[in-house]
């Protein structure tokens, strides 16, 4: 047994201060709140509202620029109509209206804290012990606190999902600019170009196929949070898996289930076909 | 080898007689289902101090999910649950009519089910500089008058009500009540995904002095701790209440809900062999208010449910005293006082 006298609980000073914040700052985080739930909440009626042969009209455009293969290309399109075919179409524009804005907030935080990283260490030796808290920590522990603060629904989930999504977008554009070559450093450096021109025109185009496998990696793990998401009102995708599991409606649940590993299918090959480089050259 | 034998057959066999004496001395101990939501767990507490002390029973706990402990109770895998929501669970349903178990007591009066309201929304609270948004509000009829002051923020035309997670028993019903009521074009039927979320939403919003309206039911620390209060419903009818619990019904009827009955779920080899507990476990009756407060009280210092329960049991012997025989009685007083 561990001596009582040496044993202490946070328990009550954290509930106490979670308590307080929500009582007298409550009502600044729900302003908050109700800009960005402003912003998912036009996406996704756009998304809704486009009809789908023009979505899928869209993506195949996408997917065939990315990857300039006719097959690739009827693939995601045909994968993507049969989610559509099993009546779930709705749900996953919900689920992808949440997931591109969840991705866009981490690509926007985690691209320039990973450029930040990369050039200090000390930065780096801060970040990286909390991104490993970002990675493990459950995300119930941190979700209803947040749903305290910022209510129920889109708004959590999108925190929630940036939360877990981010650390490995922030960890692979910090080791992509760390690998870049030293002597080409010091061969721009001989060259006098200055601080800006060496990141924009050396060192984030050839941390480029890592920084995209970084983004590649957010939105597969902003899709591994939509049931998590759909425990806290989020609409969706996760939704139907979590019926489905509560009901014992197996069937349900993997319909729904396999909707989700589709779009991940449907982004992860776009985004990768977007990190190698390009064959512009083949004529 | 030999040796070996010897050497480490002796103690062996010592030990193993010894710990099998000690074992035989005790007898083996009832199973309680470890319960996780509040009321189940204070209820738990207060019958197994009561077995223990007064009866001289041991107890332990098993958790699990409710179904897995209904189905363990049927197989006399554990022998008593404290607060069972008899008449709701297939698995239930069927091992009673088997034999297997049996439901005892009424042991909350007037446990319910609705749709509630913080009491500023209607009364305002000067107190907080909050004014009454909704002073007509009575019964769910009102409640399409006001669906602006439960707005969604998600869907700024319409109102916002709180249901309860997809696949519980009660989502079905609320969602069928919305339309029985005609305010499914007024209010967005918001599933709350979790019994957490729905808790923290609703006890956020009574912080911060805001409108909400939500599903809840009772006992629940929620509702003794707050002011709330329950919109009117038509009376039970039992006709209606089928087409509320049937998903696929086009044209549900409004009723308030069926009337819960709570009791005390044992096991057939469990009654046969414990009589006296039997007896007194049909007798168990919480007054519903007092056991709300409780509950908040627990719920706001964060006390453990066997700590709470014996302050329960020492603060309120008028009424568990009318539960057991008065040795049983003098026993627990007598161990509450020692501790």
């Amino acid at each position: 047994m561990f001596p009582d006298n040496l044993t202490f609980s946070i328990a009550g000073w954290v509930n106490e201060g979670v308590d307080a914040l929500v009582s007298n700052y409550g009502d600044v985080f729900r302003h908050i709140s109700d800009s960005l739930l402003w912003a998912i909440v036009n996406l996704e009626n756009l998304l809704r509202l486009t009809p789908w042969w023009l979505m899928l009209a869209i993506v195949g455009v996408i997917a065939w620029h990315a990857t300039r293969k006719v097959v690739s290309t009827l693939l995601i399109v045909g994968l993507l109509f049969l989610v559509g075919a099993v009546g779930l179409w709705d749900k996953l524009m919900q689920t992808l209206a949440l997931m591109m804005v969840a991705t866009v907030i981490s690509v926007l935080l985690g691209i320039p804290l990973g450029i930040l990283a990369a050039r200090s260490n000390r930065l780096r030796s801060v970040l990286m012990p909390l991104l490993d808290i970002m990675q493990t920590m459950p995300s119930f522990v941190y979700l209803i606190p947040v749903l305290m603060l910022f209510g129920l629904g889109k708004v959590p989930a999108i925190f929630a999902t940036v939360i877990y999504a981010v650390p490995p977008l922030i960890r692979l554009t910090d080791l992509g600019l760390r690998q870049v070559d030293r002597e080409v450093m010091e061969a721009i450096n001989a060259f006098g170009a200055t601080p800006m021109q060496q990141l924009f025109g050396v060192q984030l185009p050839l941390a480029m196929p890592s920084i995209m496998a970084g983004v590649n990696q957010t939105t597969m793990m902003a899709l591994s949070m939509v049931v998590i998401a759909s425990m806290i009102g989020a609409r969706g995708l996760g939704e139907d898996v979590l019926v489905g599991i509560q009901t014992l409606n197996v069937g349900k649940g993997l319909e729904a289930g396999l909707a989700i590993v589709i779009l991940a299918v449907v982004i992860d090959r776009i985004t990768q076909a977007y990190g190698r480089p390009r064959h512009r050259e083949q004529k | 080898m030999v040796n070996l034998k010897k050497w480490l057959g002796g103690p062996l066999l010592a030990y193993a007689l010894v710990t099998q004496s000690v074992m035989a001395d005790q007898k083996a101990p009832v199973h309680f289902a470890d319960l996780t939501w509040e009321s189940g767990s204070l209820i738990t507490e207060v019958l197994r101090l009561i077995t223990e002390k007064g009866y001289d029973v041991p107890t332990d706990t098993l958790p699990g999910s409710t179904v897995s402990l209904e189905a363990a109770l049927a197989k006399n895998d554990i022998q008593v649950i404290g607060e069972e929501w008899a008449g709701r669970s297939p698995v239930w349903i069927k091992a009673e009519a088997e034999g297997k178990v049996q439901g005892l007591g009424d042991i909350v009066k007037n446990a319910s089910e609705g749709w509630w309201v913080p009491e500023y929304v209607i009364k305002g609270d000067p107190e907080k500089g909050i004014k009454a948004l909704a002073p007509d509000l009575k019964s769910v009829n009102d409640l399409a008058r006001y669906k602006d002051v439960f707005r969604d923020q998600e869907d700024p035309s319409r109102g916002r009500f709180l249901n309860s997670p997809t696949g519980w028993t009660s989502e079905t019903v609320n969602s069928q009540k919305l339309k029985a009521y005609g305010l499914d074009k007024d209010f967005v039927n918001f599933r709350t995904g979790s019994g957490a979320a729905l808790d923290a939403e609703v006890s956020s919003s009574i912080k911060r002095g805001k409108p909400v309206l939500f599903y809840y039911w009772s006992p629940t620390p929620l509702i003794g701790r707050y002011k709330l209060i329950r919109l009117e419903e038509p009376a039970f009818d039992a006709e209606a209440w089928k087409t509320l619990t049937d998903v696929n019904n086009p044209n549900p009827k409004g009723t308030r809900s069926l009337p819960a009955k709570l009791a005390v779920g044992v096991s057939a080899p469990f009654s046969k062999q414990y009589p006296q507990l039997v007896e007194f476990y049909q007798k168990v009756d919480f007054p519903i208010d007092l056991l709300n407060t409780t509950l908040a009280q627990m719920s706001e210092t964060r006390t453990e449910p066997r700590k709470a329960a014996q302050a329960f049991l020492r603060e309120q012997p008028q009424i568990w005293h009318a539960w057991v025989t008065p040795e049983a009685a003098a026993k627990v007083d007598a161990a509450l006082k020692a501790n």
